[in-house]
């Protein structure tokens, strides 16, 4: 979905140069989340699923030469 | 994010990262090396809250003028503002007056007279078209309910063969309903 809408809005050679698993003890590395929404995560999200929450991805593109602003 | 209006979830991300605090450099250690991290500010290190280290996938040469949006503390504006050197020039855009603060402290911290840090909003970027060589983000594009916008921002701020350079999260299976309702998960 990320990389459509880089390709919608023009940008060319979209490529993803990194993938990585976020699991629940990484976003609990972040001091924006309370202990009590850690605890919240973790018993809203199946146990299978707390290894790899989300993707942290990195994607690069250019904008061509010839796209309107 | 369609739990939540624009302005709500903007609202609930700009208290967060105001009132956001910390004492030490997990988050940046898990994406900046050990050499990068001690040549910054304390201040910039101990609030990196990306999600990556776009500054290293995006080949910048010195002379260029970069965007870093949503700054935050601005580790990765630093971090761009050393790689285009003096005669290049490094922007950081953040909505949040505290960040903005935070980041001009820290370039003043680190001695760079080629930051400029921009209070604004990354779907309304204010830049003119074509004034920048790259555009940078790490851990904020997934803060907006309006990402096409964005980077249509990006794009129409960029030069032609312009680059962008996006570290972000995706979902690969939906989370649950109540975790999307959340107004915590917003910030992340």
């Amino acid at each position: 979905m990320l990389l459509k809408k880089f390709f919608n809005v023009g940008f060319e050679e979209i490529r993803v140069l990194d993938r990585r698993a976020f699991a629940l003890a990484d976003i609990a590395r972040y001091p924006l989340f309370s202990e009590e929404f850690l605890r919240f995560l973790a018993e809203a999200i199946p146990p299978a699923r707390h290894a790899e929450l989300v993707y942290s991805i990195v994607v690069t593109a250019r904008k061509p030469a010839a796209i309107a602003p | 994010m369609a739990h939540f209006t624009d302005d709500e979830a903007r609202g609930v991300i700009r208290d967060a990262y105001a009132q956001v605090r910390s004492s030490n450099t997990a988050v940046a250690a898990a994406f900046y090396g050990d050499e990068e991290l001690a040549a910054l500010p304390a201040a910039a290190a101990t609030l990196a809250l990306g999600v990556g280290h776009p500054v290293k996938y995006a080949e910048l040469r010195e002379g260029e003028v970069v965007l870093d949006l949503g700054c935050g503390a601005g580790i990765d504006t630093l971090l761009a503002a050393k790689a285009v050197g003096p005669t290049g020039r490094a922007i950081g855009l953040d909505m949040t007056s505290e960040m903005v603060e935070r980041a001009r402290n820290n370039a003043r911290e680190a001695g760079r007279d080629n930051v400029e840090i921009l209070q604004g909003l990354i779907e309304e970027i204010p830049l003119p078209d074509a004034s920048v060589d790259v555009v940078l983000s790490n851990g904020v594009l997934n803060l907006s309910t309006r990402k096409s916008r964005v980077l249509a921002e990006a794009s129409r701020v960029l030069r032609s063969g312009g680059r962008i350079v996006i570290a972000d999260l995706v979902l690969e299976d939906a989370l649950p309903e109540d975790v999307l309702k959340s107004p915590a998960a917003l910030a992340g």
